[in-house]
Order: C-alpha cells, then sequence, then structure tokens
C-alpha cells in the first residue's frame, strides 16, 4: 500500500527530481572548478581570507571561515548556499504532495481508498527522504568529481541532505497548520530563508580568529539547521555530531505533523482561512490597479532584492575593492574586464554593479511582461476585455506598471548603492545615474516580451527568458569569454551609458530609450488586430 | 423591429477549421434569446466575436448598432456577459471580483443602491463574498459572475450557458433574475445545450449546429422540435387507437415496446387514453438536444473540417 503510494508518486516526480539532482551535481562540481580557478594557490586564498574575516557584508552571504584549503573554501563559500537550496526543494515537495494534492482533489482519491489518512504522510515523508539522500549523493558526487577529499565531500553533502530533512519536517508541520497550499510553500520557503540569514548573521558578528583563519561563529547559527550543517566544519574538522542533531529535530517535527494530521479534516488547516475583503478598495477598479494587485508581492520582491544587490556593491565598493586591488591582479583584472578598462578599479566595479542592476531591472520587465501571457492564457485577459476596457488600455496597463517597478527599483538602487559608498572615488550622483541608465535597456525587454505577445502569445514566456538569457550572456559576460565585438553588440545591455567611467557614450542609452518605444509601439499596434487565445 | 444583434454570413476559421460558416442571428431589442446547440456547434465562438474578443473572418455583424470589434469597449459599458467557463483572480475574493467588474464596465460601486443591489444578490445566490475565489468551487465563480452581470445595470445580457455549475436551487434564483432583467426591458442571448432551460426563458430560440443556424423562430414556430417521448410495454395493448390521436407523432413498436411523440400541448387529451389502455412500464422523457439533433438531422456531433 505505502509501495504504491510511493512508487506513483515517485513516478509523477522523476523529472523534477532529475532536474534537482543535476543541478545539484553542476553547481557542487562548479563551486569546486570556481575555487579552482580563481583561489588556486594558497597565497590568493589566505589573502582573501583576510579580507573576509573582517568584512560582515560578505560573510552574511557566505560562510563559517574554517580554514585555507580548497575544501575549507568551498565550504565557505557554497555550503550554505546549497543547502538552502536543498531546503527548498524539500519544503515545495512535502507541500507539494500535501496541501496541494488535497486542494485538487487528488488526496481525497487517496484518503477514500485503503491508504487511509496516516499512510499519505507517511509515503510523503519517505518520499522526501528518498529524495534528499538522493541529492546528497548528487552532491558529494559533485564535489569529488571536482577533486576534493572524499570525508569530506560527504559530510558537506550530508550536512545539505539534513537541511534537506529538518525543512522538510517544517513543511509537513506548517503544511498541517496553515489554511492554503500556497500560504504553506510560502511560509515553508520563508522559514528555510530565514534560517540561511540567521546563520548569516552568526557567521557576520562572529569572533575571527586571523591567526588560523577561522571564525567561530554567534549564537543565532546555534538556531538554523543550515548554521549546524556549517559546524560540521567539513574538510576541516570533519565533526558528524550536528547531523545527529539535525536528524532528531526532523524526527521530532514529522512525528509531531503526524499528530495533527491525525486531528484534521482533508483540505483544511488547523488555522481557518483569513477572511479576505467583501468590498473592492478604491485602488481596485481599473485594468492599471488590478495590475498592480496581482503584481505588487513579486514586484516588492524584485524591487527589494535589487536594492539589497546595490546596497551589497555599493558597501563592497570601498573597502573590499581596494583590498583586492592589493590581494593580487587576478581579481582586478576580472572587474576592469567586465566593468571596463577605461577606468579605475573602483569606477569599473561601480558600472559593474549598475549593469547587474540593469539585468535584475530586465528580468523585472521580462516577468512582469509574460503575466499577459499568463493572464490571457487562463482566460482573465477575456473577463477584462469584456468590460468597457479597450485592448490597448490593458496592454498599457501591465506595461506601465512593469516599467514603473524597473525605474523605481534602479532609483531606489542607485541611492542606496551611492549612499553606502560614501567616500569612494566614484560619488554618490554618479551611483544614481549609472544604476538610471540602465532603465533604458531594461525597457528595451519589456518592448520585446510584449512584441512576442502580440505576435506570438504561446511563445511568451519561453522566448522571454530565452532573449534575457543570451542577452545576459553575451552582453555582460561576452568580455570574458571572447565573444565577438558584433555579437556583444546585440545585447542592450552592451550599449548601456557607462557615467562611472571616465570616458562614455550616451548615444546607446538614446537609441535604446528609442527602440523600446518603437517595440512597445508595434506591440501595440500588433495585439490590437489579433484574438485573445485562451488555453482550453 | 429594432435588433441588438444582427449577424450575416458570420465566417469564423481556426486554421483549417471552420467553426462559424455563413452564421446568420438576429436578437430584437427586449426579447430574451435562446441559443441552442450541442458543444463544439460554434456557439462560444459567436459568443467571443459578439463581445470583440475575437474577430470575424468574414460577414458582418453589429451589436447595438455598433461594430462590436472596433467599439468594444464603449459597448462594454451596455452589455454585461457571463462566459461559459469562469476563470477569477485566485488572491481576490469574490466580492473584491464583483466590484471590480462593476467598476471596470464603469458602473459605480460607492452608491447605497448598489450597496443593497449587491447585498439582495450575495444572499440570494448564497454567495459569501468574503472568500478568496481560489477556494470558489466551479459553480461559485459562476455566481460572482452573475452577481457582477446582474448587479449593474446593462441594456443586453449575453450569456452563456450560464447555469452549468449551479445547483437547482440557484438555477430557480438565476431564472427569477434573469425574468425581473427581461421585465425591465433589457435583452438577453443566452446560449444552452439544454433544451428545457431555453424553453422555460426564451421567447425565441436560434438552432445552431456545425457553425450556421439551422432554425430560428419562436417556441410556437419550432414546437414540433419539443415533442415530449413516451413508450411503454406493449403487452397485448391495442396502440393502433393512438396513432389516430392528434398530436401523436411516429409511433412505431419495437423491442416489445411501443414508442411515440406528442406535441406538448397534446399530452393532457393523451393521459385519459393511456389510463383506458392499462399501460404498463409507461416511461415519460422530455425532449433532450442530443435526441432532437439526432432525429432532425441525423447528426454527429462535431465540429465540421473545412
Amino acid at each position: 500500500m505505502l509501495g504504491t503510494l510511493l512508487r506513483f508518486r515517485l513516478r509523477r516526480d522523476r523529472l523534477r527530481l532529475g532536474l534537482w539532482v543535476a543541478v545539484l551535481f553542476l553547481l557542487s562540481l562548479l563551486i569546486v572548478s570556481e575555487v579552482r580557478d580563481t583561489f588556486g594557490t594558497l597565497a590568493s586564498r589566505v589573502a582573501t581570507l583576510r579580507i573576509l574575516l573582517v568584512t560582515p557584508a560578505v560573510l552574511l552571504f557566505r560562510g563559517t571561515p574554517q580554514g585555507t584549503s580548497s575544501g575549507d573554501f568551498v565550504a565557505v563559500l557554497g555550503l550554505a548556499f546549497v543547502a538552502l537550496l536543498v531546503g527548498l526543494m524539500s519544503t515545495f515537495l512535502v507541500v507539494r504532495h500535501t496541501r496541494a494534492e488535497e486542494e485538487d482533489g487528488q488526496a481525497d482519491a487517496v484518503a477514500a481508498t485503503a491508504a487511509g489518512r496516516r499512510l499519505p504522510t507517511l509515503a510523503v515523508l519517505l518520499h522526501v527522504a528518498l529524495a534528499d539522500l538522493l541529492v546528497t549523493v548528487a552532491i558529494a558526487a559533485g564535489l569529488l568529481a571536482g577533486g576534493l577529499p572524499v570525508g569530506g565531500s560527504v559530510l558537506l553533502a550530508a550536512g545539505c541532505g539534513m537541511c534537506g530533512l529538518v525543512f522538510a519536517g517544517v513543511a509537513l508541520l506548517l503544511a498541517q497548520v496553515l489554511p492554503t497550499a500556497r500560504a504553506a510553500n510560502g511560509a515553508s520557503a520563508a522559514v528555510v530563508v530565514a534560517a540561511y540569514f540567521v546563520r548569516g548573521i552568526g557567521d557576520a558578528a562572529g569572533t575571527p580568529h586571523p591567526e588560523t583563519f577561522t571564525l567561530t561563529p554567534a549564537w543565532p547559527s546555534a538556531l538554523s539547521p543550515i548554521g549546524w550543517a556549517q559546524a560540521i566544519h567539513p574538510f576541516a574538522d570533519d565533526d558528524p555530531a550536528p547531523l545527529l542533531l539535525g536528524l532528531v529535530a526532523s524526527v521530532v517535527l514529522a512525528a509531531a505533523a503526524l499528530a495533527l494530521a491525525e486531528r484534521r479534516d482533508v483540505g483544511a488547516g488547523l488555522v481557518a482561512a483569513r477572511r479576505a475583503r467583501e468590498h473592492a478598495s478604491a485602488w481596485l477598479g481599473g485594468p492599471f490597479g488590478l495590475a498592480v494587485r496581482l503584481e505588487r508581492l513579486s514586484l516588492a520582491g524584485w524591487i527589494v532584492g535589487l536594492v539589497a544587490f546595490a546596497a551589497l556593491m555599493g558597501g563592497l565598493s570601498v573597502a573590499v575593492v581596494h583590498q583586492l586591488d592589493q590581494a593580487g591582479p587576478g581579481i582586478a583584472t576580472v572587474i576592469n574586464r567586465l566593468g571596463g578598462s577605461n577606468g579605475t578599479i573602483q569606477q569599473a566595479f561601480a558600472n559593474l554593479g549598475a549593469q547587474f542592476g540593469g539585468v535584475l531591472a530586465a528580468a523585472i520587465c521580462v516577468q512582469a511582461a509574460q503575466r499577459l501571457r499568463q493572464e490571457e492564457a487562463a482566460g482573465r485577459a477575456d473577463a477584462v476585455l469584456a468590460t468597457a476596457t479597450g485592448r490597448v488600455r490593458w496592454l498599457l496597463s501591465h506595461l506601465l506598471l512593469a516599467a514603473l517597478a524597473a525605474a523605481v527599483g534602479l532609483e531606489l538602487a542607485g541611492l542606496v548603492a551611492g549612499w553606502l559608498s560614501d567616500g569612494g572615488e566614484v560619488d554618490s550622483g554618479t551611483w544614481l545615474l549609472a544604476f538610471l541608465w540602465q532603465l533604458p535597456a531594461a525597457l528595451v525587454f519589456l518592448g520585446i516580451v510584449a512584441l512576442v505577445f502580440a505576435v506570438v502569445p504561446q511563445a511568451t514566456v519561453p522566448a522571454g527568458w530565452l532573449v534575457f538569457a543570451a542577452a545576459v550572456y553575451l552582453g555582460i559576460f561576452g568580455p570574458l569569454s571572447g565573444v565577438p565585438d558584433w555579437a556583444r553588440h546585440l545585447a542592450p545591455f552592451a550599449d548601456v551609458p557607462a557615467p562611472a567611467l571616465p570616458t562614455t557614450s550616451y548615444t546607446g542609452g538614446a537609441v535604446l530609450a528609442l527602440a523600446a518605444v518603437v517595440l512597445v509601439v508595434a506591440a501595440v499596434v500588433l495585439f490590437g488586430r489579433r484574438d485573445t487565445r485562451p488555453v482550453g | 423591429m429594432d435588433a441588438v444583434i444582427r449577424a450575416e454570413g458570420l465566417q469564423k476559421r481556426f486554421g483549417r477549421v471552420r467553426a462559424l460558416d455563413g452564421l446568420d442571428l438576429v436578437v430584437d431589442r427586449g426579447e430574451v434569446h435562446g441559443y441552442l446547440g450541442p458543444n463544439g456547434a460554434g456557439k462560444t465562438t459567436t459568443i467571443r466575436i459578439l463581445l470583440g474578443l475575437a474577430r470575424a473572418t468574414s460577414g458582418r455583424v453589429g451589436v447595438l448598432g455598433e461594430d462590436p470589434w472596433r467599439a468594444a469597449a464603449a459597448l462594454h459599458r451596455r452589455i454585461a456577459s457571463v462566459p461559459g467557463d469562469v476563470v477569477l483572480w485566485p488572491n481576490l475574493s469574490g466580492g473584491e471580483t464583483v466590484d471590480l467588474l462593476v467598476r471596470l464596465r464603469g458602473g459605480r460601486t460607492d452608491t447605497a443602491e448598489y450597496r443593497t443591489v449587491r447585498r439582495e444578490l450575495d444572499e440570494e445566490f448564497q454567495l459569501d463574498p468574503g472568500k478568496k475565489a481560489r477556494s470558489y468551487s466551479k459553480g461559485n465563480r459562476q455566481k460572482v459572475a452573475l452577481i457582477a452581470a446582474f448587479a449593474a445595470p446593462a441594456e443586453l445580457l449575453v450569456l452563456d450557458e450560464p447555469t452549468s455549475g449551479l445547483d437547482p436551487l440557484m438555477e430557480e434564483v438565476f431564472v427569477r433574475r434573469l425574468e425581473a432583467f427581461a421585465a425591465g426591458g433589457g435583452s438577453v442571448l443566452l446560449s444552452s445545450h439544454i433544451l428545457s432551460e431555453v424553453e422555460r426563458l426564451c421567447t425565441r430560440i436560434s438552432i445552431v449546429r456545425a457553425g450556421r443556424v439551422v432554425e430560428s423562430g419562436t417556441l410556437a414556430q419550432l414546437r414540433h422540435l419539443t415533442r415530449t417521448a413516451f413508450s411503454f410495454d406493449r403487452g397485448d395493448s391495442r396502440e393502433g387507437a393512438l396513432a389516430a390521436l392528434p398530436g401523436v407523432h411516429d409511433l412505431v413498436v419495437d423491442d416489445g415496446r411501443v414508442r411515440f411523440t406528442v406535441d406538448p400541448d397534446r399530452i393532457d387529451a393523451l393521459l385519459p387514453e393511456l389510463g383506458r389502455l392499462a399501460v404498463t412500464g409507461l416511461r415519460v422523457a422530455p425532449p433532450s438536444l442530443e435526441e432532437l439533433f439526432l432525429r432532425q438531422y441525423g447528426d454527429v456531433l462535431e465540429p465540421q473540417e473545412a
């Protein structure tokens, strides 16, 4: 019975699980080879650790320095992030097979059979344990393939797998408590991300030991499963004890979830769904208000991400860039190649920061414009177009919102970066300008996706990300990978003005702005001529 | 007479598929017009064209005297519509959705009158407006769209199978509301594949089949299409007497059962006859659209390929 259920679910999940395994294997391998390439010598590692130990902002996103070997470096740079991914995979899997299935009615079908009420929950536990085991093997294999020692590789991977199990327990518990699958998914993912930052705070506030190049994390790390995984110190101390702690925690969480599963109705959480408004607010009156309502959370998330990134770049620009410059010519060369070789390393770094800000702003535009197709495919565009809202107005409402979000994000990012880089070579006004000049390029992406939507609506979503990925590769990383100049200039990013550099041309920015306008106008005209095509 | 909908020779192709193939349709002001056809006959395509969501490949179409494609936005201030498959925004509540749809149609939601109407509609349709649409069943989504359509004044209601997903009690509420709307002078196009529903509500009916309207007229004119089917065990009864009665058609005997159809206004005259024959195993079935199409056109109910 349990076996049947498990087999059925594994079948449904094989593609998704296979993808996770492949991605985590490649990511682990990539981190090792990255460390080999960039920090190949002991001298370069020591130099970087000196900076790392005194730079809380980087420790927050990375990990606990634990020594000078390549393996130690992989643990510092990769462990927390990989553990975060495994945690997310586990929580998504658990919610998908508990509450989400209940909402689709699949769980009723199973609960009505001899499988009963407890078995599906048990099957999910086994399923997620199996999935975590698989990704543990994949991570270990990736690290070994990169040539790291066996013991450390296995323990690092096991630490990540342990995080997966603990977070699966959290998700299973939240799936019993919260009113909807969406809420359970969101809350579990929030716990995983919070755990990442709790250990980040522990690392950032930890006590550095410069003589051994190690760091003792502050107490918050002990609250986070990812902090436990770091405490293994794979490749340095290889201490498996924290694994046991994680195992105990996941068993306790799972047992609590099973006990709760006995008490609730299929499809309902222990906390009832919150009552929503019975009347629309004054905001929700037109297509623009509707677009805001639909997009506000995801756009706010993007903007927060963009500003956080800008804060990091601005904060790093003075101290770290200076020290990196001293540390060795390798990194400085890379920054200058990416960010512009006609300026100092700080100027190139500022320009690089603005460029990445532009990439995020473009992603905002791509994602928000794809919403057009999602609304159309679901049939919700028709619901609006069957009212006194014209097609042009509906289309422009969504595009305007995307453009505004990108503009606000870049403006805030530029202000924050400039503020945090106080005292550097690049003044705050220039930081702001550098970010703002990214806007025309971002709007070109908005225009491209809108045009695809107007002409080949079915292709909107894949084409959007494809164009985006190609442009990032050509325009941003082109200089590193020897892409010919003409190909690089196919990407809007390549022609963005760079106010942070001593010399730059603004022609490209004007051309991009014009292109964006032309693309949007073409999209409006062509969309005005076609039928809407809901799917189904 | 003044027509609110007039379509002539309407054609719509999707690639090689001809969804509409020279469709003519006239709906007069003030009438409740039943638009009847099996699934796939072109009902929804017609409605999408009438609402300006799709453009006809050829033919002429006017709604309230305007071109529905060019004047879509302006027209929709005067038209309320309910799609066949209501899709809502999952994270908006039912109440928010109703207000939004009314406002999008140019209606006001801040008047005391509107609030009263909406409260009445919420109660009649038993809709909990404070729940997110994600938790609604198909029937509840249908109610949201119906409430939004009835809550703000319109000249023309375009309804695509509006009762699918409603339970019989709610169907009754819908029927009352529709009758009140029609009594107030409003015009209605009501698409359906349920003959009895259309019979009950509509003053005129058009029957669509494979992208064309094949019959159109008042109920009386189409009376021959809506005969009730009778059958009973033959035993030793003498069904010959029945065949002679006025209003009895298609009398056959097969498999030991007597089968025939009767005009609706002749049924009361027939019943005493059946009593006299002391028939056993009597079955009376209202006409279904499928049977009608089978009998009338010997048809397979699939869209035609061009």
